[in-house]
């Protein structure tokens, strides 16, 4: 979940609130969902909240929607624009991988030091959410004065370029360098460049900016040092690329709304794709950006009504949006509606259940009156969980200590350690399913039966008193290309003697007394089995059909496990008792 | 005949003419008291001796009784400081007998009260007179007091005190009288019969066996005395385990509920565990790094129409005015299997109607099986768990049967105050995280998350009324019920069993 920093003291600036102490706007954030986590080294509050807010990552979001929740502010808020002076010209030599780019100027920003940290915070933080690590958008902020458009004449309008460049084919020096180097040069020697190395490394052309001057940016890797932001910076380009328009126009829109707070001006810039580039197909080849248009949907008064379980004054509804920061207009009549405006800082409404929540929201879901639902339905168990539940009641009654083991192991100890190879036609030796980006090489695929977990078990267990007698019904699963997932997944009874008259016999005894108890009838035919002494193993047959193994473990497989008892075990496939 | 050799000892040492107690018996045979006691009351429930019982009472002095004997009881002295003024002549005044007498405190009440009732004087207008006649020197209370003190062996004198006299120094509390009762074991006629023909001592033995009991035998042998005790061996029998006891307890509930259990899949497509659900498919958490794939073909075979539905759900949303996501949706990936992440794949199947019939509201489902996440391994994170998962569907179904549904469910498990938190789930709107309090330590924690379902995971699937939802992990609620602290003690290889023998049962 996303965490957002805090200066307390500039939370109460910007809300107009200086009264307000900490423990109260903690309390007040609580209850928009915004949970205190703790403190920064500086001294900031840091808090914890869902990933549907996006526009709460920074102190100015927070502000905002504070400002809703105590009244001061009502209804959709959308700032004032600027006609734009700056084009963002997209080449047809752009990455196909990564085509979109938006951006905004924006004049008149105050920055001190606080004020720019909180900036690249929001970038950081966008990165790291709706960014998608910055695979999706990558956000760069520049200081404008730095940089040099097209020659003042003709209309006067001034432009960059978002173009591709070959990887060796340009130099830049980067931030946090002195050095002019190459984009590959910058993926291999800078530490942030290498940090995103594996986001361009395969592209073709790399991604970059130009102005008149040059090269100033590399993204979503990096910016170029002239172009740095500072407390000094004034006015400011704010440019955007992704995979997604629409992913970083809202982007933009977010720190448009951040900036715009602090008292700066937003300024449109064109996006102009060439007739080779591929522009999004919902907006065509010219944008006018940032995008701050108002997006609509309708909900009907019904709808909000059954979902909340409470009726209303269509006036508490309207109430309770722009508490929300929406606007509402409705007309009366058979079936209700509400027109919504939504502001386009909004990344979280999809559909109009989204308003309904809401309204929730601002009536305070915790206003509800739990009830239970007047609903009649007949409960049961499934025959393969009661089936289950039989078999533990008598391996239990047999004296046989109940296990609940990992179904992911590693073939060292599914097949090496048991002395058996995948594939091999002796039971449990079925073809592995496994992982392929395991946590940890002791969890590299599912276990093919499950005597192995209960003899790790067991030599887990070493210093513990004897008899140690353990059973598990669990969880197995191989390759199976029959099945529609390519897995097969069975259930398997295993249960294992460790005791120092462990016999052959006493685990037979065992299992013929379960055998019993389900009416299945048992044959125990020899067999060699790597895992079992020779002579001493047999197949489980039950009704016919060959489901297990049975015999005492082999003296190897116990010296592997550091076991100083033998052991009589057997398993076999729960289904036969069916 | 055979007897015990105890009850043997206790006959030989018992006499037909003379009671002899049990301490003289327990002295006889080196017994001790209460096996002789045990003995005897055998013997006489075989009619060879009779038990009688004495009870003597026996009185001690109190401390206020031994400072009399020493100082003379107070209205005796009183007489006697009296008569030295002349009072046998003349009134005194009643301050100065007090004085010479030494009397001090309660003393002084207790000397005029029982000066008086003895007939020692007479006490008029604060003057005090003495009778001449009486004789304080041979008051039976004092006599009595001075005959208790005595030698411990003057019994004769403690039991011949009047028995007035007695009760008035109890009530004076100067005295304290104790009940005994004494044992005295006579030899009846049948037993000195048994003495004449011949007693032999039984044998003893340590084992009841078959053969003891099939000859009659065990009549005649003596058990070897155990020292009841004394620990015995440990005894592990097998056990449920704790987990599952937990689990088993919460299908239970859930069933009284009128819920149905759920199966399904561990290995599933993505389509089934994420896109289904409306995770968009570039979600962090169906990244690499959070699932565990599998090396093994796609999924070939997906339901073609429901598969279009989701795909159109993702990409332009559901309704009128539904968006989708503004994230890339491939076919390729939906089909590809995995490890399930949630156990809400089921869930998918079952209201896709896939898993079996179509369903029709209202219906309740879970199901409490095991999910995989590629997470750390810590005390309270493990790679694979169990989640508890439930819904509802039916016609109109608002936030608050949701909360009335959970509340009821958590009661169960005692946990009474549980809250809602508003909270964002990309398939539940509204969505909620439920809070409740620990109720050992009364921290608040997380015991779940729910919601109603979206219309974009509804509409595809086929379901025109509402869905609400909750999952919560079982490891957490057997943290609260059995006071685990780390989850590697009670799940998986790394267990311990000891740990596991040694939980308290939940139930």
């Amino acid at each position: 979940m996303p965490v957002v920093d805090v200066d307390a003291d500039e939370l109460r600036e910007l809300t107009g609130h200086e009264e307000k102490s900490d423990a109260e706007l903690k309390d007040d954030l609580f209850g928009l969902g915004l949970e205190f986590e703790g403190e920064t080294e500086d001294g900031d509050l840091q808090f914890e909240f869902a990933p549907d807010r996006l526009d709460r990552l920074s102190v100015e979001g927070v502000a905002r929607s504070l400002r809703y929740h105590y009244g001061d502010a009502r209804g959709v808020y959308v700032p004032k624009t600027n006609d734009p002076e700056w084009t963002i010209e997209v080449d047809e030599s752009v990455p196909a991988e990564r085509p979109y780019v938006t951006g905004a100027v924006i004049r008149g920003v105050d920055l001190d030091d606080r004020g720019l940290e909180s900036l690249i915070q929001l970038q950081e933080k966008l990165h790291a959410t709706m960014g998608r690590g910055r695979a999706k958008g990558a956000i760069g902020i520049h200081d404008l004065t730095m940089l040099k458009g097209a020659p003042a004449g003709e209309d006067g309008e001034r432009s960059i370029t978002y173009c591709g460049v070959d990887p060796e084919g340009d130099t830049f020096v980067p931030l946090d360098s002195n050095d002019e180097v190459t984009p590959a040069a910058v993926l291999e020697e800078h530490d942030t460049g290498r940090t995103y190395a594996d986001l361009v490394e395969a592209y073709g052309r790399y991604p970059a900016i130009y102005d008149d001057i040059g090269l100033f940016s590399f993204p979503p890797v990096i910016n170029g040092k002239r172009t740095e932001v500072t407390t000094g910076s004034r006015d400011l380009l704010v440019e955007l690329t992704g995979t997604d328009q629409w992913t970083i126009d809202k982007m933009c829109t977010i720190v448009c709304y951040a900036l715009s707070a602090r008292g700066a001006t937003v300024e449109e810039v064109t996006v102009e794709y060439a007739d080779g580039a591929s522009a999004p197909d919902e907006y065509g080849s010219t944008l006018v950006r940032p995008n701050l248009e108002v997006d609509e949907k309708s909900v009907t008064h019904d709808r909000i009504e059954t979902l909340l379980g409470v009726e209303f004054e269509p006036e508490t509804v309207v109430d309770c949006f722009e508490r929300a920061g929406l606007d509402a207009s409705y007309t009366l009549g058979e079936e209700t509606t509400y027109d919504v405006e939504i502001p386009p800082y909004r990344v979280d409404v999809l559909h109009p259940l989204d308003l309904v929540d809401d309204v929730g929201r601002a009536y305070g879901f915790n206003e509800l009156e739990p009830r239970y639902p007047d609903v009649g339905t007949v409960g049961k168990r499934n025959e393969r969980s009661r089936l289950e539940d039989a078999v533990r009641a008598s391996l239990v009654g047999l004296g046989y200590e109940d296990l609940l083991n990992f179904h992911m192991i590693s073939g060292a100890e599914n097949y090496d350690r048991m002395r058996i190879d995948p594939g091999t036609d002796v039971f449990g030796a079925g073809e592995p399913v496994t992982i392929t980006e395991p946590y940890s090489e002791d969890y590299t695929q599912l276990r093919t039966w499950a005597l192995p977990s209960l003899v790790m078990l067991l030599e887990r267990n070493t210093h513990n008193a004897y008899p140690q007698d353990v059973a598990e019904i669990g969880f197995v699963a191989d390759r199976d290309e029959a099945e529609n997932t390519n897995v097969a997944e069975r259930r398997h009874v295993a249960a294992a003697l460790a005791r120092r008259d462990a016999s052959y016999e006493a685990a037979k005894g065992r299992l013929a007394a379960l055998c019993a108890d389900f009416g299945v009838d048992l044959e125990t035919p020899p067999i060699e089995h790597p895992s079992f002494i020779d002579g001493r193993a047999a197949s489980v047959v039950i009704d016919g059909d060959v489901v297990g193994v049975i015999g005492e473990l082999h003296p190897a497989v116990l010296v592997e496990h550091d076991l100083e008892v033998p052991v009589a075990a057997f398993e076999f496939d729960l289904e036969s008792l069916r | 005949m055979r007897l015990p050799k105890r009850q043997l000892a206790v006959l030989e040492a018992a006499s037909a003419t003379d009671k002899r107690t049990i301490d003289d018996l327990a002295t006889e045979t080196d017994l001790k008291p209460e096996t002789v006691t045990g003995a005897a009351f055998d013997l006489r429930d075989a009619g060879l001796v009779s038990v009688t019982e004495t009870t003597t009472e026996t009185a001690d002095l109190t401390a206020e009784g031994r400072q009399y004997v020493e100082e003379a009881l107070p209205e005796v002295r009183l007489y006697r400081a009296a008569r030295e003024r002349g009072a046998t002549d003349d009134s005194v005044p009643m301050g100065q007998a007090i004085g010479s007498a030494d009397l001090d405190g309660h003393e002084v009440d207790i000397a005029l009260a029982n000066f008086s009732r003895k007939g020692f004087g007479s006490i008029d207008a604060g003057e005090l007179s003495i009778d001449p006649d009486a004789e304080p020197d041979a008051d039976p209370e004092a006599a009595a007091l001075a005959a208790l003190a005595g030698d411990r062996d003057a019994d004769d004198d403690r039991t011949t005190i009047d028995d007035d006299v007695r009760d008035r120094l109890a009530s004076r509390g100067l005295i304290e009288v104790i009940e005994r009762t004494t044992r005295a074991v006579t030899l009846t006629d049948a037993g000195v019969d048994a003495l004449m023909k011949g007693v032999e001592a039984a044998e003893t033995v340590g084992a009841l066996t078959p053969e003891l009991l099939a000859s009659g035998e065990w009549r005649d042998v003596e058990f070897a005395e155990y020292d009841v005790e004394a620990d015995a061996p440990t005894v592990t029998g097998g056990r449920k385990h704790v987990l599952r006891a937990t689990a088993d307890r919460v299908k239970d509930v859930l069933v009284g509920m009128g819920f149905k259990e759920m199966e399904g899949p561990h290995a599933d497509a993505d389509f089934w565990i994420n896109d289904c659900l409306f995770m968009p498919q570039d979600h962090p958490a169906r990244t690499h790094w959070d699932r565990f794939g599998l090396d093994v073909d796609p999924m070939a075979e997906i339901p073609e129409a429901l598969l279009e539905r989701v795909e159109a759900a993702h990409r332009e949303g559901v309704g009128p005015d539904g968006d989708g996501y503004h994230s890339p949706w491939s076919e390729t990936f939906a089909r590809e299997i995995a490890l399930r992440g949630h156990t809400t794949s089921l869930s998918m199947r079952y209201l896709s109607g896939y898993a079996g019939a179509e369903l029709e509201p209202p219906q309740r489902y879970f199901s409490v099986e095991k999910v995989y996440r590629n997470d750390t391994l810590d005390p309270t994170h493990l790679l694979e768990f169990f989640q508890i998962e439930g819904w509802v569907m039916a016609e109109d179904l608002s936030v608050r049967d949701l909360m009335g549904t959970f509340e009821e469910f958590y009661r169960q498990f005692g946990i009474t105050d549980i809250r809602f938190k508003p909270h964002y789930n990309p398939y539940t709107e509204p969505s909620f995280e439920l809070f409740g309090e620990h109720p050992e330590t009364g921290e608040e924690i997380e015991i779940g998350n729910s919601g109603v379902f979206r219309e974009e995971v509804t509409k595809p699937l086929g379901i025109d009324c509402d869905v609400m939802a909750w999952g919560l992990a079982l490891e957490r609620l057997a943290m609260l019920t059995t006071g685990a602290e780390d989850i590697r003690d009670l799940h998986g290889t790394l267990a311990d069993i000891e740990f596991l023998r040694n939980a308290e049962v939940s139930y």
